[in-house]
């Protein structure tokens, strides 16, 4: 899974008259790095209250529109093992397969619509997809305050080459660090999903924040995605990011 | 109305007459719409459940029960027309919980499955969907419909066991589905799992059932399929999801085309009971005729005046016999829903028939329809009354000897007809005019039959009983309007009879010799339960186990599958045939058995059932294209031989062939020769203790198996022999009201008996022996049509039912057997009207006019 | 011979009972040859088929040769019938399919005589009413005075102490009617039978010895008056 379309840096005191499609450029830039991992926790609560907690291990090797992803859960118990590969594609949809342990084979998973919830979170496919700079328009609205810092308000709207499941989105990038703030999708006027970006720190020169709220205004339900011992550029090898490597559980 | 009145007055005097006539359609209709119903109810819940797992596919790619290896989803995916492309697998399994039987369970990929399929979730596991990490981590999941749970006291967490290939396993509930949908499928007997874990559970490799596909808007079904077969080849069938229904209807047409002829039987046999009470009703009421005549009655009154008569009566007896009908549908849905399963192993869960209005309507119709046809002669017969004759006292109308003369020139031109017919031309409409030619030619000349055998029977019966016999001849030839019709009714259940019997006899025989020549292993092992099932399939290499067996000599492996022919599923049997030459005697019907053994073993040719042949009119040397997953594969017939396993007909392919073709190296039968002086049942234990560990094995022995097809054999002709039994019934309720009709008609008569010295015993041995002499006239007769009955019969069965073709042998000890049973219902029915014959004062009887 | 004593017969004519006999009290002779005359309606044809068995009287009793017939059940009076009567009827009732021959021997063959000895008596029974020639022919071959020469024949073939005739000349014209009478008083004669004979015709009558008349189902005239 990346956050790369998710998560940006700007550096700090960039030009104030930017232009609205630069300012994303420039996030996109920051947050490069060739390799990733990390422990996730995630934190699912739903309308009545109720959670539901995982916990995985992310890798990455590769960058923007070429990478490679693997995700192995930790828990609960009864998915321990259940691995992902995905694998990025610049112009089109990913691949990506599981590994159940259990049944000691991996699967692929056609994502058909990516619209469906990821795994039961409020993150859709789609919202964890890459998201290429050139496949939207970009609008300024003008600045707002998001939690007490200072953001470019941006609108976007998807080219016709891109098929998304929102007819646009308001994005909040912090003019402090070009990190994402807040995030909006709309389908016509009204309000899906709504992302907030929280706890950015600074890891291995790359603001980074480290915990995701998503929350699905639907369903009135919250996900929390606190990511926890998070490196970068940390030597992985392209073999780690195979079907054989996924059977093999390494 | 005032018509009305007399009709009701002369049916308020022979209650019992019009009762026994009116269960007589009553019953016809009732056979006719039960089996419809029946199969309507099987086809419709077959529907039902192809349409409740279909949800949004519009295609469906699938190659018969073989299934094809995984790529192909790939390929199908990538489709630009392809909006999302889910597999499938589809097995109705053993659940193990007492009375639940089977648990057809889907498998599906939970990951991407929601955009074919809605799957509603009871409150609280919603998880499941979204969150389909634990149900896919464990391959232990499954998830019921409300309604198998409620039945079985199920909730989530509770564990249900099933048959899996590694042996009875316990499955978890993860999920319960709500009512509706996909719920509805197989009676709600249904349960979803992951596709891969169903892989594991059923033994198979990576291979889907099926694919089922959704199209991107605006992609148009003609569009999608041509897209896809230019993707996939000529080795998939791509059709909508009620294609499967079609496929499902040819199994069952051959089925049903024998009961529908069989209903038919039952509705005419009916139609002569009827004919027969107009018949006497018109006699009998000559007088009333007369009067209506003089008093200004003209002929088409008359005429509308019985007709009517026979319409309500129709009508009645129809309306009875629909409600009956659907009654009886009830029992037949599921006896044939069983049969289905288990002869084909396409799992059925009929719950009941349902009433179609259509169909009960129609079925009434024909009840109603019959009736007035039946009654037109007699009407038209009331329309020629003489006003004067009728009034005059005392004498009796007969068939005049013009009659009989017009009647034997029909009958003479209507066999000379057929026979032509038969020498004509092989086309079925020629074959099927001669057949009803045939039929027509025997009632016409029953009349004349029936007198000449009855004057034929008087030494006999009067050497039995001087008086009385001589007296029951008698009266059957003073009316031979009343007795023919009888007897008619009479022969055509018998011949019904004798030519369902000996087809049945033949076919017994052959399969026999079928299983004594080709089904000659003494042991078989499989993982299904009963080898007609190909639900679960085992790894090749366990053919080297089994044989590794002590008292083991050879081990023959066979993987058999439907797979589609021409929109048609046929049997594919894949085996060793090398090893198969040298155990099969069974001498071919067409080819040399040398030859055909080699070219098929060496792959380069097939070996096909005689049924497949004759159902494609194919010959030895013609090519057969089978569609394959690697494409289309084409065979010369190098052979054709007698074999029963598949009714739409077989094709026996060398295995290696298979196993390039399907990519596919798994077995469902293994056939086991023991050495000799080994054990059977010692060899039966070895085999499951070194092989059936961790195993869903069964070893059957011969015996097993063969008792098993013969029990198949038996319910498949179970359903027709009810219903011949029913048009017994109907034909003895004929002779019932015959002899009713005979003893209101000679009440004077009889009555002179007692007055001349005459005691009742007497009286009612002669009724006796009136009902004895009907019953061995139809008998002989019957047995007569019976042997034209069965040659068209066994014709049927090569031409269009089976494409067998089946020796000529008339069933002598069924026919031995039917002696004693018809002059015994005979007797049974002669019972009633010989104890109202004696009842009563002999003064009265003697007035009575 | 024949003794009735207050015999009522009532029918149920749907639901009005019709009385058809109203305390008939009557006595015949071994012999006597009584000729029952009234009109339509009178009860004529009612005494005679309580007389001959053919069904039992409401009230009263009725003694033939000693035994009360209205104490017999079903199968005691045929056999009484059997032993005793002789029927010929107005519309002669023979079976259309049997020849003069079989009709006659039609009542010993209920007896179980053999075929040969039943169909002897009955060519004797023939040729005694004057039908020697058409032993073969069927009923529907004869006229009706043959016809009814049959029936008597066969009335008389088990010789039974009894004739009942009810309008033996009713279907017949004037002078066939006749005959048959004078064959019935030249039987009588022969052999001596007992003879009640139901009739309307006037020229019967006088042929009888002894006239017993009904009206309303009772007697209104019992006369006797020397044979000729």
């Amino acid at each position: 899974m990346s956050r790369r379309g998710l998560i940006a840096w700007l550096l700090a005191g960039a030009a104030w008259a930017q232009d609205a499609r630069q300012i994303v450029e420039e996030a996109q830039r920051r947050s490069r790095a060739d390799s990733e991992r990390y422990e996730g926790t995630l934190e699912v609560i739903d309308a009545r209250g109720r959670k539901n907690l995982k916990r995985w291990i992310y890798l990455r090797v590769g960058s923007h529109g070429n990478s490679k992803a693997v995700i192995r859960f930790t828990e609960p118990p009864e998915v321990r093992g259940v691995a992902l590969l995905i694998i990025n594609h610049p112009e089109r949809a990913s691949d990506q397969w599981m590994w159940t342990p259990a049944t000691q084979r991996e699967r692929r998973i056609a994502i058909q619509d990516r619209s469906t919830r990821f795994f039961g979170t409020d993150f859709s496919f789609e919202d964890l997809e890459e998201r290429d700079v050139n496949q939207y328009d970009y609008r300024m609205i003008g600045e707002d305050e998001v939690e007490g810092a200072l953001c470019w308000k941006i609108e976007s709207r998807p080219r016709k080459t891109r098929a998304s499941q929102y007819t646009h989105s308001l994005l909040w990038i912090r003019k402090e660090n070009y990190t994402f703030a807040r995030i909006e999708n709309y389908v016509g006027r009204e309000l899906v999903r709504r992302a907030h970006y929280r706890e950015v720190q600074n890891v291995q020169g790359i603001w980074t924040p480290r915990l995701i709220e998503m929350h699905d205004i639907r369903r009135n339900s919250r996900t929390l995605l606190r990511l926890e011992k998070l490196q970068y550029n940390v030597p992985l090898k392209e073999s780690e990011f195979t079907l054989q490597a996924l059977r093999r559980g390494s | 109305m005032l018509l009305a009145r007399l009709s009701w007055a002369y049916l308020k005097k022979h209650r019992l007459r019009w009762a026994l006539t009116i269960a007589g359609v009553a019953l016809g209709v009732a056979v006719l719409v039960a089996m419809r119903l029946a199969n309507q109810a099987v086809l419709s819940s077959f529907q039902r459940t192809v349409q409740g797992i279909a949800g949004r596919t519009q295609l469906q790619v699938h190659a018969g029960d073989l299934g094809f290896p995984e790529e192909v989803l790939e390929r199908v995916q990538a489709l630009p027309e392809v909006a999302a492309a889910a597999p499938v697998i589809e097995a109705a399994l053993d659940t193990g919980l007492p009375g639940q039987g089977y648990l057809l369970v889907v498998g599906v990929d939970m990951t991407g499955d929601r955009s074919i399929r809605d799957y509603e979730f009871d409150s609280g596991e919603e998880a499941i969907l979204d969150d389909p990490l634990v149900f896919l981590a464990q391959p232990d999941s499954i998830i019921v419909t409300r309604e198998f749970a409620e039945r079985n006291g199920l909730g989530v967490g509770s564990r249900i066991p099933l048959g899996t290939a590694q042996g009875t396993r316990w499955f978890t509930v993860r999920g319960i589905m709500r009512p509706g949908g996909l719920s509805q499928a197989f009676g709600g007997n249904l349960a979803v799992m992951d596709v891969y874990a169903l892989q594991y559970v059923l033994g198979r490799g990576r291979r889907f059932d099926r694919i089922d596909v959704a199209l991107r808007e605006g992609i148009s079904l003609e569009q999608g399929e041509r897209a896809l077969r230019q993707a996939l080849g000529p080795g998939f069938e791509i059709e909508p999801p009620s294609a499967r229904g079609r496929h499902f209807e040819a199994i069952l047409r051959s089925f049903s085309l024998t009961l529908n002829i069989t209903s038919l039987f039952a509705v005419l046999v009916g139609m002569f009971l009827i004919y027969n009470s107009f018949s006497v009703a018109v006699t009998q009421r000559r007088a009333e005729i007369g009067i209506l005549r003089a008093l200004g009655a003209d002929r088409s009154t008359i005429r509308r005046l019985f007709l009517s008569e026979a319409a309500v009566a129709g009508l009645v007896g129809a309306l009875a016999g629909a409600a009956a009908g659907w009654l009886m549908a009830q029992w037949v849905a599921s006896y044939v829903g069983r049969l289905m399963q288990e002869a084909y192993g396409v799992v059925q869960n009929v719950e009941g028939a349902p009433a179609d209005w259509r169909l009960l309507v129609g079925g009434a119709g024909v009840g109603v329809l019959a009736s007035v046809v039946a009654a037109w002669i007699p009407a038209r017969a009331a329309a020629r009354v003489d006003p004067v004759l009728a009034l005059q006292k005392g004498r009796h109308q007969v068939l005049s000897a013009g009659e009989y003369r017009v009647r034997r020139w029909l009958a003479g031109v209507a066999a000379g007809g057929a026979a032509l017919l038969l020498t004509a031309g092989r086309s079925p409409a020629w074959f099927y005019a001669g057949y009803v030619l045939i039929v027509l030619a025997a009632l016409w000349l029953t009349p004349a039959l029936a007198r000449g055998l009855a004057r034929g029977l008087r030494p006999l019966l009067a050497w039995l009983r001087p008086v009385e016999g001589g007296l029951a001849v008698d009266s059957l030839l003073q009316a031979p309007r009343r007795t023919s019709a009888t007897v008619a009714a009479l022969m055509l259940s018998l011949a019904m009879v004798v030519g369902f019997g000996g087809v049945a006899r033949s076919i017994y025989d052959s399969l026999v010799e079928w299983v004594e020549t080709t089904l000659n292993p003494d042991l078989f092992v499989t993982p299904n339960a009963e080898i007609a099932n190909r639900t679960y399939v085992v790894p090749a290499e366990l053919g080297a186990e089994v044989e590794r067996v002590p008292g083991v000599r050879q081990v023959q492996l066979v993987r058999s599958a439907r797979v589609p022919y021409q929109g048609v599923p046929v049997l594919l049997v894949a085996a060793d045939v090398a090893k198969l030459a040298r155990t099969v005697r069974r001498r071919p019907i067409e080819g040399d058995p040398e030859d055909m053994h080699r070219r098929t073993a060496a792959g380069e040719a097939t070996i096909v059932s005689e049924s497949f042949a004759r159902l494609r009119g194919l010959r030895v040397g013609d090519v057969v294209e089978l569609p394959a997953p690697k494409g289309l594969l084409r065979l010369p017939i190098a052979g054709i031989v007698r074999d029963y396993s598949d009714q739409q007909g077989t094709l026996l392919i060398d295995r290696a062939l298979y196993r390039t073709w399907w990519d596919d190296d798994t077995v469902n039968v293994i056939r086991v020769y023991l050495a000799p002086g080994a054990s059977a049942a010692e060899v039966k234990r070895a085999i499951l203790e070194q092989c059936g560990r961790g195993r869903r094995l069964f070893v059957l022995a011969n015996e097993e198996v063969r008792r098993y097809i013969f029990r198949l054999a038996d319910q498949w002709f179970g359903m027709t022999y009810n219903q011949i039994a029913v048009a017994i019934l109907v034909a003895v309720l004929g002779v019932v009201n015959t002899l009713t009709v005979s003893i209101t008609d000679r009440r004077r008569e009889l009555g002179l008996l007692l007055a001349v010295g005459g005691l009742r015993p007497q009286v009612r041995r002669t009724i006796w022996m009136e009902a004895l002499a009907i019953g061995l006239i139809g008998l002989l007769l019957g047995l007569a049509l019976g042997a034209v009955n069965l040659y068209y019969s066994l014709e049927m069965t090569r031409r269009d039912l089976a494409g067998l073709s089946l020796d000529y042998v008339f069933p002598a000890s069924l026919a031995a057997w039917l002696i004693p049973v018809i002059l015994g219902a005979a007797f049974l029915a002669a019972l009633g009207p010989a104890a109202a014959a004696v009842r009563g004062s002999p003064a009265e009887a003697l007035e009575y006019e | 011979m024949i003794e009735l004593r207050q015999v009522w017969k009532v029918f149920l004519n749907g639901r009005r009972e019709v009385v058809a006999l109203r305390g008939v009290s009557l006595s015949v002779r071994r012999g006597e040859t009584v000729a029952v005359v009234g009109p339509s309606g009178s009860g004529k044809s009612t005494l005679l088929n309580l007389i001959g068995g053919l069904d039992r009287p409401s009230r009263g009793r009725i003694l033939l040769e000693g035994r009360n017939l209205a104490e017999l059940d079903d199968d005691e009076l045929a056999l009484v019938r059997r032993e005793k009567i002789g029927f010929v009827f107005q519309f002669f009732h023979l079976l259309p399919t049997l020849t003069c021959v079989e009709n006659v021997a039609l009542p010993l063959h209920l007896r179980g005589w053999s075929r040969r000895s039943a169909e002897a008596r009955a060519r004797e029974l023939l040729a005694l009413v004057g039908l020697g020639e058409r032993l073969d022919h069927l009923p529907e071959e004869l006229s009706g005075g043959e016809r009814q020469r049959v029936a008597i024949a066969r009335a008389l073939a088990a010789n039974p102490p009894v004739l009942l005739a009810d309008e033996p000349t009713g279907n017949l014209d004037t002078r066939t009617g006749a005959e048959i009478l004078t064959l019935l008083a030249d039987l009588h004669t022969r052999l001596g039978t007992t003879m009640l004979i139901v009739t309307h015709d006037a020229q019967v009558a006088r042929a009888c010895a002894r006239v017993v008349t009904l009206r309303d189902g009772q007697i209104v005239g019992d006369s006797s008056i020397q044979g000729p």
